[in-house]
Protein backbone atom coordinates (compact mmCIF):
# COMPACT_ATOMS: atom_id res chain seq x y z
CA UNK A 1 0.00 0.00 0.00
CA UNK A 2 0.91 3.78 -0.57
CA UNK A 3 1.63 6.04 1.60
CA UNK A 4 -1.07 8.07 0.29
CA UNK A 5 -3.51 5.05 0.24
CA UNK A 6 -2.32 4.52 4.40
CA UNK A 7 -3.26 7.86 5.29
CA UNK A 8 -6.64 7.69 3.10
CA UNK A 9 -7.08 4.99 5.17
CA UNK A 10 -6.42 6.16 8.44
CA UNK A 11 -8.52 9.24 7.50
CA UNK A 12 -11.71 7.39 6.51
CA UNK A 13 -11.45 5.56 9.75
CA UNK A 14 -11.68 8.62 11.39
CA UNK A 15 -14.24 10.24 9.76
CA UNK A 16 -16.66 7.23 10.57
CA UNK A 17 -15.57 7.47 14.36
CA UNK A 18 -16.26 11.20 14.21
CA UNK A 19 -19.40 10.67 12.09
CA UNK A 20 -21.11 7.42 14.42
CA UNK A 21 -23.87 6.85 12.31
CA UNK A 22 -24.51 3.73 10.55
CA UNK A 23 -24.67 4.68 7.23
CA UNK A 24 -21.11 6.09 7.13
CA UNK A 25 -20.13 2.38 7.56
CA UNK A 26 -21.46 1.77 4.04
CA UNK A 27 -19.88 4.73 2.30
CA UNK A 28 -17.20 4.56 -0.03
CA UNK A 29 -14.68 7.09 1.50
CA UNK A 30 -12.11 8.36 -1.52
CA UNK A 31 -9.95 10.99 -2.51
CA UNK A 32 -12.81 12.34 -4.35
CA UNK A 33 -15.32 11.87 -1.69
CA UNK A 34 -16.55 15.83 -0.35
CA UNK A 35 -16.86 16.60 3.27
CA UNK A 36 -19.29 19.08 2.70
CA UNK A 37 -21.39 17.50 -0.44
CA UNK A 38 -21.49 14.05 0.32
CA UNK A 39 -20.30 13.26 4.09
CA UNK A 40 -22.44 16.36 5.24
CA UNK A 41 -20.43 16.94 7.92
CA UNK A 42 -21.01 19.73 10.54
CA UNK A 43 -18.46 22.28 10.88
CA UNK A 44 -18.01 21.16 14.52
CA UNK A 45 -17.75 17.25 13.54
CA UNK A 46 -14.62 18.57 10.94
CA UNK A 47 -13.12 19.89 14.24
CA UNK A 48 -13.26 16.93 16.16
CA UNK A 49 -11.68 15.44 12.80
CA UNK A 50 -8.96 17.66 13.14
CA UNK A 51 -8.66 16.84 16.88
CA UNK A 52 -8.33 12.86 15.74
CA UNK A 53 -5.75 13.69 13.47
CA UNK A 54 -3.18 15.72 15.28
CA UNK A 55 -3.55 12.49 18.00
CA UNK A 56 -2.20 10.49 15.13
CA UNK A 57 0.30 12.55 13.64
CA UNK A 58 0.93 15.29 16.41
CA UNK A 59 2.88 18.10 15.43
CA UNK A 60 4.02 16.71 12.23
CA UNK A 61 1.28 17.94 10.98
CA UNK A 62 0.75 21.96 10.31
CA UNK A 63 -3.56 21.38 10.67
CA UNK A 64 -3.11 25.05 12.35
CA UNK A 65 -1.39 26.92 10.14
CA UNK A 66 -2.71 25.43 6.95
CA UNK A 67 -6.63 26.06 8.26
CA UNK A 68 -5.48 29.75 8.43
CA UNK A 69 -5.21 30.17 4.84
CA UNK A 70 -8.69 29.64 4.24
CA UNK A 71 -12.31 30.66 4.24
CA UNK A 72 -15.05 28.66 6.55
CA UNK A 73 -16.66 27.82 3.42
CA UNK A 74 -13.74 26.61 1.69
CA UNK A 75 -12.71 24.57 4.79
CA UNK A 76 -16.16 23.09 4.55
CA UNK A 77 -15.90 22.53 1.00
CA UNK A 78 -12.53 20.14 1.05
CA UNK A 79 -12.18 16.91 -1.02
CA UNK A 80 -11.09 14.24 1.27
CA UNK A 81 -8.38 13.80 -0.91
CA UNK A 82 -7.18 17.51 -0.01
CA UNK A 83 -6.54 16.49 3.51
CA UNK A 84 -4.87 13.18 2.48
CA UNK A 85 -2.55 15.02 0.14
CA UNK A 86 -1.80 17.72 3.13
CA UNK A 87 -0.99 15.12 5.47
CA UNK A 88 0.97 13.68 3.40
CA UNK A 89 3.06 16.57 2.50
CA UNK A 90 3.46 17.50 5.95
CA UNK A 91 5.23 13.93 6.81
CA UNK A 92 7.55 13.98 3.60
CA UNK A 93 9.03 16.85 5.39
CA UNK B 1 -10.15 15.28 23.59
CA UNK B 2 -9.97 16.99 26.66
CA UNK B 3 -12.67 17.95 28.94
CA UNK B 4 -13.56 20.27 31.69
CA UNK B 5 -15.86 19.18 34.71
CA UNK B 6 -18.30 21.72 36.16
CA UNK B 7 -19.59 19.66 38.95
CA UNK B 8 -21.43 16.56 36.60
CA UNK B 9 -21.42 18.88 33.56
CA UNK B 10 -18.53 17.87 30.86
CA UNK B 11 -17.42 20.55 29.00
CA UNK B 12 -15.98 19.68 25.51
CA UNK B 13 -12.50 21.42 24.35
CA UNK B 14 -10.59 21.99 21.36
CA UNK B 15 -7.12 23.71 21.30
CA UNK B 16 -4.56 24.86 18.79
CA UNK B 17 -1.24 26.31 18.39
CA UNK B 18 2.34 25.97 20.25
CA UNK B 19 2.08 24.03 23.89
CA UNK B 20 4.41 25.94 25.70
CA UNK B 21 3.12 29.31 24.62
CA UNK B 22 1.56 30.47 28.20
CA UNK B 23 -1.18 32.19 29.25
CA UNK B 24 -3.42 31.08 26.95
CA UNK B 25 -6.25 32.53 25.08
CA UNK B 26 -9.53 30.88 25.88
CA UNK B 27 -12.18 31.59 23.65
CA UNK B 28 -15.98 31.33 24.04
CA UNK B 29 -18.85 31.34 21.17
CA UNK B 30 -22.26 32.60 21.42
CA UNK B 31 -25.51 31.13 22.34
CA UNK B 32 -28.36 28.40 20.69
CA UNK B 33 -26.21 28.48 17.22
CA UNK B 34 -22.67 28.42 17.83
CA UNK B 35 -20.08 25.76 18.99
CA UNK B 36 -16.30 25.42 19.53
CA UNK B 37 -16.00 25.67 15.70
CA UNK B 38 -17.27 28.78 15.46
CA UNK B 39 -13.52 30.15 16.78
CA UNK B 40 -11.79 27.27 15.55
CA UNK B 41 -12.56 27.19 11.97
CA UNK B 42 -12.40 30.97 11.45
CA UNK B 43 -10.61 33.27 13.45
CA UNK B 44 -8.68 30.91 16.02
CA UNK B 45 -6.12 29.85 13.32
CA UNK B 46 -4.63 33.61 12.90
CA UNK B 47 -3.83 33.62 16.91
CA UNK B 48 -2.74 30.18 17.21
CA UNK B 49 0.17 30.56 15.42
CA UNK B 50 1.91 31.96 18.30
CA UNK B 51 -0.52 31.90 21.41
CA UNK B 52 -1.98 28.37 22.84
CA UNK B 53 -5.92 29.09 21.89
CA UNK B 54 -8.45 27.28 23.87
CA UNK B 55 -12.04 27.06 22.26
CA UNK B 56 -14.93 25.19 24.16
CA UNK B 57 -18.64 24.67 23.79
CA UNK B 58 -21.26 25.97 26.16
CA UNK B 59 -23.13 23.51 28.03
CA UNK B 60 -26.04 22.57 25.88
CA UNK B 61 -23.60 22.80 22.85
CA UNK B 62 -21.31 21.23 20.51
CA UNK B 63 -19.96 18.59 22.22
CA UNK B 64 -20.49 19.19 26.04
CA UNK B 65 -23.02 17.83 28.28
CA UNK B 66 -27.04 19.39 27.72
CA UNK B 67 -27.91 20.14 31.80
CA UNK B 68 -31.58 21.23 31.96
CA UNK B 69 -30.92 24.39 33.86
CA UNK B 70 -27.58 26.83 34.89
CA UNK B 71 -27.72 29.21 31.49
CA UNK B 72 -27.43 32.11 33.40
CA UNK B 73 -24.16 34.26 33.54
CA UNK B 74 -22.72 33.19 36.62
CA UNK B 75 -23.25 29.74 36.40
CA UNK B 76 -21.54 29.72 32.93
CA UNK B 77 -18.73 32.01 33.92
CA UNK B 78 -18.11 29.27 36.37
CA UNK B 79 -17.93 26.56 33.45
CA UNK B 80 -15.40 29.28 32.12
CA UNK B 81 -13.28 29.10 35.24
CA UNK B 82 -13.19 25.42 35.41
CA UNK B 83 -11.78 25.44 31.69
CA UNK B 84 -9.19 28.02 32.96
CA UNK B 85 -8.12 25.58 36.15
CA UNK B 86 -7.49 22.96 33.58
CA UNK B 87 -5.70 24.94 30.66
CA UNK B 88 -3.72 27.64 32.74
CA UNK B 89 -1.09 26.95 34.84
CA UNK B 90 -2.08 29.77 37.53
CA UNK B 91 -5.43 29.74 36.49
CA UNK B 92 -5.69 32.97 34.21
CA UNK B 93 -5.77 33.66 30.55
CA UNK B 94 -6.52 36.10 27.78
CA UNK B 95 -10.34 36.06 27.33
CA UNK B 96 -12.54 36.34 24.09
CA UNK B 97 -16.39 35.59 23.37
CA UNK B 98 -18.83 36.29 20.66
CA UNK B 99 -22.26 37.52 21.85
CA UNK B 100 -23.09 35.59 24.81
CA UNK B 101 -19.85 34.03 25.25
CA UNK B 102 -18.47 37.50 25.25
CA UNK B 103 -21.26 38.04 28.45
CA UNK B 104 -19.60 34.73 30.05
CA UNK B 105 -16.28 36.20 30.08
CA UNK B 106 -17.02 40.09 30.95
CA UNK B 107 -19.26 37.85 34.11
CA UNK B 108 -15.84 36.33 34.97
CA UNK B 109 -13.98 39.42 34.73
CA UNK B 110 -16.08 41.12 36.92
CA UNK B 111 -16.39 38.21 39.64
CA UNK B 112 -12.57 37.05 39.67
CA UNK B 113 -10.83 39.99 37.79
CA UNK B 114 -7.24 38.21 38.43
CA UNK B 115 -8.17 35.40 36.04
CA UNK B 116 -8.52 37.32 33.47
CA UNK B 117 -5.64 39.36 31.63
CA UNK B 118 -7.56 40.55 29.18
CA UNK B 119 -11.49 40.83 27.26
CA UNK B 120 -11.85 40.75 23.69
CA UNK B 121 -15.45 41.30 23.45
CA UNK B 122 -17.05 40.70 19.83
CA UNK B 123 -20.98 41.82 19.47
CA UNK B 124 -21.42 41.50 23.38
CA UNK B 125 -24.81 42.14 23.73
CA UNK B 126 -24.63 44.35 26.83
CA UNK B 127 -27.89 45.34 27.80
CA UNK B 128 -31.69 43.22 28.44
CA UNK B 129 -32.95 44.56 25.14
CA UNK B 130 -30.00 43.54 22.94
CA UNK B 131 -30.24 39.77 24.45
CA UNK B 132 -33.94 39.34 23.90
CA UNK B 133 -33.46 40.75 20.20
CA UNK B 134 -30.80 37.44 19.88
CA UNK B 135 -32.85 34.87 21.05
CA UNK B 136 -36.26 35.98 20.93
CA UNK B 137 -36.57 34.13 17.37
CA UNK B 138 -36.15 30.84 19.29
CA UNK B 139 -39.22 31.69 21.35
CA UNK B 140 -41.17 29.43 18.67
CA UNK B 141 -42.58 25.65 18.41
CA UNK B 142 -39.37 23.35 17.50
CA UNK B 143 -41.29 23.28 14.37
CA UNK B 144 -41.14 26.33 13.61
CA UNK B 145 -37.47 27.12 14.68
CA UNK B 146 -36.00 26.65 10.78
CA UNK B 147 -38.27 29.12 9.82
CA UNK B 148 -37.15 31.42 12.10
CA UNK B 149 -33.20 31.08 12.03
CA UNK B 150 -31.75 34.33 11.64
CA UNK B 151 -30.87 34.92 7.59
CA UNK B 152 -27.14 35.08 8.44
CA UNK B 153 -27.60 31.25 9.43
CA UNK B 154 -29.35 29.77 6.65
CA UNK B 155 -26.82 28.44 4.65
CA UNK B 156 -26.62 25.50 6.90
CA UNK B 157 -30.65 24.93 6.38
CA UNK B 158 -30.18 25.71 2.36
CA UNK B 159 -27.98 23.12 1.60
CA UNK B 160 -30.74 20.71 3.56
CA UNK B 161 -30.12 16.90 4.66
CA UNK B 162 -28.38 15.70 6.98
CA UNK B 163 -26.40 19.05 8.11
CA UNK B 164 -30.02 20.84 8.55
CA UNK B 165 -31.44 18.07 10.34
CA UNK B 166 -28.57 17.98 13.36
CA UNK B 167 -28.76 21.64 13.50
CA UNK B 168 -32.63 21.53 13.92
CA UNK B 169 -32.12 18.57 16.25
CA UNK B 170 -29.77 20.13 18.68
CA UNK B 171 -31.51 23.57 18.45
CA UNK B 172 -35.14 21.93 19.25
CA UNK B 173 -33.57 19.79 22.04
CA UNK B 174 -31.96 22.69 23.71
CA UNK B 175 -34.62 25.53 24.02
CA UNK B 176 -37.31 22.77 24.28
CA UNK B 177 -35.51 21.06 26.82
CA UNK B 178 -33.38 23.34 29.32
CA UNK B 179 -34.00 26.64 30.99
CA UNK B 180 -32.08 28.56 28.60
CA UNK B 181 -34.71 30.67 26.92
CA UNK B 182 -35.87 31.85 30.60
CA UNK B 183 -32.21 32.54 31.79
CA UNK B 184 -31.18 34.73 29.31
CA UNK B 185 -34.07 36.29 29.72
CA UNK B 186 -33.59 36.58 33.06
CA UNK B 187 -30.70 38.87 32.18
CA UNK B 188 -31.07 42.36 33.42
CA UNK B 189 -28.24 43.96 31.08
CA UNK B 190 -24.95 45.45 32.13
CA UNK B 191 -25.01 48.69 34.03
CA UNK B 192 -22.71 51.47 33.60
CA UNK B 193 -21.31 50.88 36.65
CA UNK B 194 -20.49 47.15 36.59
CA UNK B 195 -18.58 47.97 33.12
CA UNK B 196 -16.75 50.84 34.95
CA UNK B 197 -15.00 48.04 37.37
CA UNK B 198 -13.53 46.29 34.59
CA UNK B 199 -9.73 46.62 35.33
CA UNK B 200 -8.62 44.56 32.51
CA UNK B 201 -7.61 45.79 29.04
CA UNK B 202 -10.66 45.74 26.86
CA UNK B 203 -11.20 45.66 22.74
CA UNK B 204 -14.73 45.08 21.41
CA UNK B 205 -15.25 44.48 18.32
CA UNK B 206 -19.30 45.52 16.55
CA UNK B 207 -20.58 44.71 13.59
CA UNK B 208 -21.32 47.83 11.17
CA UNK B 209 -25.08 46.44 10.17
CA UNK B 210 -25.72 44.94 13.62
CA UNK B 211 -28.55 45.81 15.90
CA UNK B 212 -26.27 46.01 18.83
CA UNK B 213 -24.03 48.65 17.09
CA UNK B 214 -25.36 51.04 19.59
CA UNK B 215 -23.61 49.32 22.05
CA UNK B 216 -20.50 50.65 20.85
CA UNK B 217 -20.84 54.06 21.56
CA UNK B 218 -22.04 53.46 24.89
CA UNK B 219 -18.44 51.51 25.76
CA UNK B 220 -17.09 54.74 24.50
CA UNK B 221 -18.74 57.04 26.27
CA UNK B 222 -18.35 54.98 30.02
CA UNK B 223 -15.21 52.88 29.35
CA UNK B 224 -12.59 55.33 27.82
CA UNK B 225 -9.93 52.90 27.74
CA UNK B 226 -11.54 50.63 25.81
CA UNK B 227 -10.39 50.10 22.14
CA UNK B 228 -13.72 49.84 20.15
CA UNK B 229 -13.84 48.96 16.78
CA UNK B 230 -16.29 48.55 14.10
CA UNK B 231 -16.07 46.33 11.05
CA UNK B 232 -18.17 45.64 8.11
CA UNK B 233 -20.94 42.75 8.90
CA UNK B 234 -23.80 42.25 11.08
CA UNK B 235 -24.02 40.06 14.54
CA UNK B 236 -22.25 36.79 13.56
CA UNK B 237 -19.07 38.85 12.66
CA UNK B 238 -16.61 35.48 13.73
CA UNK B 239 -18.22 34.01 10.26
CA UNK B 240 -19.19 37.05 8.22
CA UNK B 241 -15.78 38.68 8.77
CA UNK B 242 -13.41 36.20 9.73
CA UNK B 243 -10.52 37.75 8.05
CA UNK B 244 -10.64 40.90 9.71
CA UNK B 245 -12.03 39.70 13.08
CA UNK B 246 -8.54 37.58 13.36
CA UNK B 247 -6.79 40.11 12.58
CA UNK B 248 -7.94 42.03 15.09
CA UNK B 249 -7.65 39.66 17.63
CA UNK B 250 -3.82 38.80 16.40
CA UNK B 251 -2.96 42.33 17.03
CA UNK B 252 -5.06 42.79 20.20
CA UNK B 253 -2.97 39.07 21.22
CA UNK B 254 0.12 39.83 20.16
CA UNK B 255 -0.03 36.59 18.09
Amino acid sequence: MSDKAEILDTIAGLIRQVVGEDWIADVDIGMDTSFSDDLELESIEFVALAEHLQQVWGDRIDFVGWLSGMELDEIIGLRVGQLVDHVAGCLER
Amino acid sequence: MPRALNGEVGLHLALLGPEDARPPVVMSHGLLVGNLATWYLTCAPAVARSRRVVTWDLRGHGMSDRPPTGYDLPTMAGDLSTVLDLVSPDGSADLVGHSYGALVALRLALSAPRRVRSLALVEAPLSRADVAALTGWASVPADQLAAALPAALQADLDRGGRRARRLLQGLAALVTGTSVLDDVAAFPGLSDEELRRLSCPVLAIYGTRSACRPEADRLRRVLPTATVVEVEGGHYLPLEAAADVGSLLAGWLHA
